[in-house]
């Protein structure tokens, strides 16, 4: 079980950068991919955005070994404040969709503006 | 050249639509010394600093040379207050109430700068909730995905940053005041549609979660729409002016309106209540997180 501290990782306790998701996801990545259980700490993070998310947690979905399975089984999340973690939810539900079939969602914004005819 | 500023410009529709139908007129104008006569105008908005700091870079990219003249002494105080006066030879003034967060530009990937102005000016702050952490963390937040949501979609040399807090008034608003000049709105959506689309319209879809023109193989889409979840629950006020485009959400009502020109960027100006007791449980609910995947 490898433990990633983000604060140490990003060196900050403000995890609201693109860039800083993806240094978080790079980490992740390297292990899961020797099959190597990962416990993300959260502990003395500050402030969190979607965009940082998306990187960090996001990404992993764009790689198709990484079925929601796999993840539940090989990453672990520690000490996320309550009041972030339905943006968790957020970025993984919208990941989901995003990575399933990028044709299709970007069909279906079309539908969402300009009706399906 | 000399331009007389009108007095009483506000954070409105007709503000708006008036300083941009007048960055439009002088946006030709290069090589040339632009006095700024300040004389009549006795308030003014400190959080417009944000979009006249960013009508001065346009005009000093063309290498024209700026000077502000006959400043009242009320609005000197407001604009040495925030720092906006300084690189007109202006002393800085000590804010004793606290109330204004400094003008600032950013280049885009200076994150850092700008995390460490919002320690700064925001949460070091008196007057930012103590009494309320969760509201002051969700503040914090909602300002920071303006800010990445500006750096990465604008491709933008700066993003002007101000604010003011009003604690006297009953809602003790606090006022913050994004602006870009790069890539806008409107031509992004449009682009991502592969169709023109009216730009207030383009940035409703926008506020929408789930709506993205970011592409790759990283996902987008939430920033703008969690912030307007939050300002729904805050009862706050959020206006977004890109390209002709103007919209608004406050009141539970959208407005949306075009302006007579177009805005080469973007700008985002915020009203956070700070008076708001009832906000507490809106992100506190339990999630299951052992399956969250």
């Amino acid at each position: 079980m490898k433990r990633l501290i983000i604060r140490d990782i990003i060196n900050s306790e403000l995890a609201v950068s693109t860039e800083n998701g993806e240094k978080v996801f790079e980490m992740i990545d390297s292990y899961l991919q020797k099959k190597e259980k990962v416990e993300l700490d959260f502990a003395g993070i500050t402030i969190m955005i979607t965009a940082f998310l998306n990187a960090a947690i996001g990404k992993l979905y764009g790689k198709k070994e990484y079925t929601p399975a796999f993840l539940n089984e090989y990453l672990k999340l520690e000490n996320v404040e309550l009041e972030d973690r339905s943006l968790f939810k957020d970025v993984i539900q919208r990941a989901k969709e995003y990575f399933a079939n990028k044709e299709n969602f970007e069909k279906n914004s079309n539908n969402a503006i300009y009706g399906d005819d | 050249m000399t331009i007389t500023i009108p007095n009483d410009i506000k954070s409105e529709f007709e503000g708006y639509d008036y300083i941009i139908t007048w960055i439009n007129k002088y946006k030709l104008i290069k090589n040339t010394g632009i006095t700024f006569d300040f004389g009549r105008v006795t308030f003014l908005e400190a959080n417009l600093c944000a979009l006249i700091g960013t009508i001065f870079e346009m005009l000093e990219s063309k290498n024209n040379q700026i000077k502000i003249i006959n400043i009242q002494p009320q609005v000197e105080t407001i604009l040495r207050k925030n720092e906006f006066l300084i690189p007109f030879g202006f002393e800085k003034i000590t804010d004793h109430y606290d109330t204004a967060l400094k003008y600032r530009k950013f280049t885009p990937n200076d994150d850092i700068g700008f995390n460490n102005y919002i320690q700064e000016e925001l949460l070091k702050k008196q007057q930012f909730p103590s009494h309320s952490e969760k509201l002051g963390k969700e503040i914090t937040r909602n300002i920071f995905e303006i800010y990445e949501n500006a750096r990465t979609h604008g491709q933008c040399d700066f993003i002007h940053s101000c604010g003011q807090f009003y604690p006297r008034k009953q809602d003790k608003p606090l006022h913050f005041t994004i602006v870009d000049k790069g890539v806008n709105i409107k031509q992004n959506v449009s682009a991502f549609h592969n169709q023109d689309i009216n730009a207030a319209d383009a940035i409703e879809w926008a506020m929408k979660k789930g709506n993205t023109t970011k592409s790759g193989d990283t996902s987008g889409g939430l920033g703008l729409a969690v912030i307007f979840e939050f300002i729904k629950y805050n009862r706050g006020k959020i206006q977004v002016i890109s390209s002709d485009g103007f919209y608004e959400y406050k009141n539970e009502s959208v407005t949306k309106k075009k302006l007579a020109s177009i805005f080469e960027g973007t700008i985002v100006n915020i009203k956070f209540n700070l008076n708001d007791s009832n906000y507490y449980s809106l992100r506190s609910e339990e999630e299951d997180f052992e399956n969250i995947f």
